[in-house]
């Protein structure tokens, strides 16, 4: 192995004349890719009220409340301040209601702002069942 | 020369994470040291006998946030080999893949990490602006940067397509370059040479007496290397060959470490060429029947292991994990003897600590009487927390 | 009228306002120029490219919070930075900026005056050491000690690189060494490794990689500034930039024939030619590792020493040959 004193200037001045490799962040952003896993969202019109989705969220950031119970009204709190974006949910909703979309800039200065709250009705048997299918 | 001792840490500039090395020294050389764990404990274990199979999946995964796939690998295989589950090809190969380019990201984050320690921050700019490139790969296969979630129970959760694939190949042939750019920089530049060439000497011997893993083991001219060893996944069915150095210096880890990198770069062509087809993922059952496991992984930084007991219903009974930094601690105290103050970051930094994820363990010791205690988490709040536990937050679950 | 001028020339130009703006332009120069040498951009948002940003760290630091250790002596603990910084504005004047004249020398320059400049540059060394080792903290001990094993290394090349130009021409004038290479340009060809060696201990002086040894923040912390925070800190970090600034000047007085042209050409000279000199240092600390204090001294023996020897031999067979 032999030793090599200024072996790195020409590699440092080449670069002296190329665009630095900042990107200047809050002005100036990269696309996220398509799969990218953002925040959970609901699509209310097709949740089952199943809970998989709250046995499964690893941080407990998903809960359902039964508002009336022969209305089949139901109202499902998503607490983005406590979840991991994780997208185990999206994976255990068995008609697919809920996906991930690809907002990552989500912080506020207040933990109750990131609470998403969707207030539904459960839809009749037979929706839930082609659903499933 | 007066004998002084000082502390190095939980607070302190080379250490990234809360960690205490006691060193004593006379002038700039360095006489005894002594290292004290236990700044960070997070519970991480106890948390996962109340969760879920699934659920601690995403729990594991946050031991590490550099190997955060290392554990999530580990502690499912463990859970398949419990539940007899046949993983599918294509998905071992595309958790292979993310096995491979967790590791070149680790690495070459390593390297700049060390060349920061030895004030070379050049070097540190270069290797982490490459390194993004990588952690781009990483995100278009898994939907994030740092805590992929590839890994379920039963296989892996997302597939591969022909896009993905090219954009790998593309990004892996440019880093291939730089890496054969950088081993060259960093075995010449006298200065940089002159920091890490006999510093922090392991013998063969001492590594193997004091159980040292992974590229710190591998620098002293030890073959080992779990993949090698006790193939998981489809290793054995992969060609590489196991990188060892025999200088047992620092100069050596990088050595070790940059020849990883190239090997990596292969095993990622090999796997996206020889891809096989078929399902990804296969059905997982909830709940597990008694039994227990130890399941063995190659980390970036070393063995990786998890054993894990299940006691039939959906939680496991215990869960227990052993980080590959808690086992290079030994060989770390042997290689600062008689160093010098200067080396003391470097030869630390050589072993890749990851210290939160070594922290598993608290033991309460009377500092007169030497016993141990145990306590309740309300004795603690009750002893170490004067303030009262506050009301009207809307936090705790 | 003398003390209206002697009062502009220590307050104004190129006293203490020019030689804080001139600093700070050089800290943003070196590390706008250390960043693109990284493939980064450095500092960007304060002012137009970020040139005011050594401004606004000054400012910023000036405002915060101002913490001496309850066993350091406080009254020789506040007064080092202050101390220092007076001292490096002090050498900063006798740099031959405004000298116009060159037979009729203005009072702050004489013969001799290469060693005064040489020795208050010295100085702030000994002021590091000393608040290194008042801080009483163990790091910054370490860090005065490694500070004061540095000065054994480098100031013995340094002197001998630095004189051997004033030996050739004859004179102990900053003024005279300036105008004579100027009149001869080509007998700076033989002073190359005098350049080299005098360029490598200001690197070692002013402490940047590869011999941030006191300072060296992985190893021990802030080194001597450990202890030091808000405005003494501030004054510490702008007395580094000025003696940046005057030690560059030094070398491109002696090495690159000075600044004569008067007043504005004069100044014109001096900024092209010590941002030249910064720009090397600039190059040299991104493209070395720091090394250990051992292989510092071992350095500077090995090699700074015997180069400055031979290029004192080179100087006295120069000095023979054109007599
Ligand atoms: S993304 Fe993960 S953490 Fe967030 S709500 Fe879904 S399952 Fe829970
Ligand atoms: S898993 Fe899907 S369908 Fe079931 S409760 Fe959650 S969102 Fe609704």
């Amino acid at each position: 192995m032999k030793l090599k004193p200024a072996a790195f200037i020409p590699e440092l001045l080449r670069h002296l004349f190329k665009r630095p490799a900042t990107i200047e962040y809050p002005f100036e952003k990269l696309k996220v890719p398509d799969d990218f896993r953002g925040t959970p969202v609901l699509k209310s019109e097709l949740c089952i009220v199943c809970r998989a989705c709250v046995r499964d969220c690893p941080a407990f950031a998903i809960e359902i409340e039964t508002l009336s119970e022969e209305e089949k009204k139901y109202k499902m709190t998503i607490h983005n301040d406590r979840c991991i974006h994780c997208a185990q949910c999206v994976e255990s909703c068995p008609t697919k209601a809920l996906f991930m979309n690809d907002e990552f800039e989500i912080a506020t200065d207040s933990r109750l702002k990131l609470k998403a709250e969707y207030t539904y009705t459960r839809p009749k048997k037979s929706g839930q069942q082609s659903q499933t299918g | 020369m007066k004998k002084i001792t000082i502390p190095i840490g939980p607070q302190h500039p080379a250490l990234k994470e809360p960690i205490s090395l006691r060193i004593t020294i006379e002038g700039e050389v360095v006489k005894h040291a002594d290292v004290r764990l236990g700044y960070n404990h997070r519970g991480i274990e106890k948390l996962a006998e109340s969760r879920t199979y699934i659920q601690n999946i995403y729990l594991v995964e946050r031991i590490c946030g550099i190997c955060s796939h290392s554990h999530t690998t580990c502690y499912v295989q463990g859970v398949e080999k419990l539940c007899g589950l046949e993983v599918p090809k294509r998905g071992l190969y595309i958790r292979m893949l993310v096995c491979e380019l967790e590791r070149i990201h680790s690495h070459l984050l390593w390297l700049g990490v060390a060349a920061h320690e030895a004030g070379f921050d050049s070097l540190f700019m270069y290797t982490w602006r490459d390194r993004e490139v990588v952690m781009d790969l990483l995100e278009i296969i898994s939907g994030n940067r740092v805590h992929y979630a590839i890994n379920t129970i039963g296989g892996v959760r997302r597939n591969l397509n022909e896009i993905q694939k090219e954009k790998i190949l593309e990004g892996i042939k440019f880093l291939k370059k730089r890496t054969e750019y950088y081993t060259n920089l960093g075995t010449t530049e006298p200065t940089f040479v002159a920091r890490i060439a006999g510093v922090g000497i392991l013998p063969k011997e001492k590594a193997i007496a004091l159980c040292a893993v992974g590229p710190t083991l591998r620098a002293s001219g030890v073959s080992s290397d779990i993949r090698k060893d006790d193939p998981y996944a489809a290793y054995d069915e992969i060609p590489f060959d196991l990188c060892t150095a025999d200088t047992c210096d620092v100069l050596g880890r990088v050595v070790v470490r940059v020849k990883e990198l190239i090997e990596s770069y292969k095993i990622v062509e090999y796997i996206i060429k020889n891809l096989p087809q078929g399902e990804i993922k296969v059905k997982a059952p909830r709940k597990i029947q008694p039994a227990e496991v130890v399941s063995r992984y190659e980390a970036p930084r070393g063995e990786n292991i998890h054993y894990i007991k299940s006691n039939g219903t959906d939680k496991p009974e215990r869960l227990k994990v052993r980080a590959p930094t808690l086992a290079n601690y030994p060989a770390t105290i042997e290689m600062l003897k008689n160093c010098f103050v200067a080396d003391i970051p470097l030869i630390f930094a050589a072993i890749d600590p990851c210290i939160c994820c070594a922290e598993r363990f608290v033991e309460l010791i009377d500092a007169k009487k030497g016993n141990s205690t145990v306590l309740s988490m309300a004795e603690i709040r009750k002893k170490y927390y004067s303030t009262e536990t506050k009301r009207n937050v809307v936090w705790p679950l | 009228m003398a003390v209206i001028k002697a009062l502009i020339y220590l307050l104004v130009y190129p006293g203490i306002l020019f030689l804080f703006v001139y600093s700070t332009f050089c800290e943003w120069f070196d590390r706008k120029l250390y960043a693109r040498l990284q493939n980064r951009i450095g500092p960007a948002y304060t002012g137009r490219s970020g040139i005011l940003q050594p401004v606004a760290d000054f400012l910023k630091l000036m405002f915060k919070e101002d913490i001496v250790p309850e066993n350091a002596d406080r009254t020789i603990f506040s007064s080092l930075p202050v101390i220092g910084l007076a001292i490096v504005l002090t050498a900063g004047l006798y740099l031959p900026l405004w000298n116009i004249n060159v037979s009729v020398p203005s009072f702050n320059s004489f013969q001799g005056d290469i060693i005064v400049v040489l020795y208050l540059l010295s100085l702030p060394t000994l002021v590091l050491f000393l608040a290194g080792w008042h801080s009483t903290n163990f790091f910054s001990t370490l860090g005065g000690v490694r500070v004061l094993t540095m000065l054994f290394g480098y100031e013995v090349p340094l002197f001998l690189a630095v004189l051997s130009p004033a030996i050739v021409a004859d004179s102990w004038r900053l003024a005279e060494i300036a105008d004579f290479y100027q009149k001869f340009p080509f007998l700076l060809l033989f002073q190359i490794i005098g350049f080299f060696v005098a360029v490598v201990a200001l690197q070692a002086k002013l402490e940047r990689t590869p011999f941030d040894i006191p300072h060296a923040e992985t190893e021990i912390v802030g080194g001597t500034f450990t202890e030091y925070s808000g405005k003494k800190l501030a004054f510490f970090r702008l007395m580094t930039d000025v003696e940046m600034v005057v030690g560059s000047g030094l070398i491109a007085t002696v090495f690159l024939a000075g600044f004569s042209g008067g007043v504005f050409l004069g100044l014109l000279k001096f900024i092209l030619k010590t941002l030249f000199v910064i720009a090397i240092l600039s190059l040299i600390k991104a493209a070395c590792s720091r090394i250990r204090i051992d292989q510092m001294v071992i350095f500077s023996w090995k090699y700074l020493a015997p180069l400055a020897v031979l290029q004192l031999l080179i100087s006295i067979i120069v000095k023979g040959v054109i007599q």
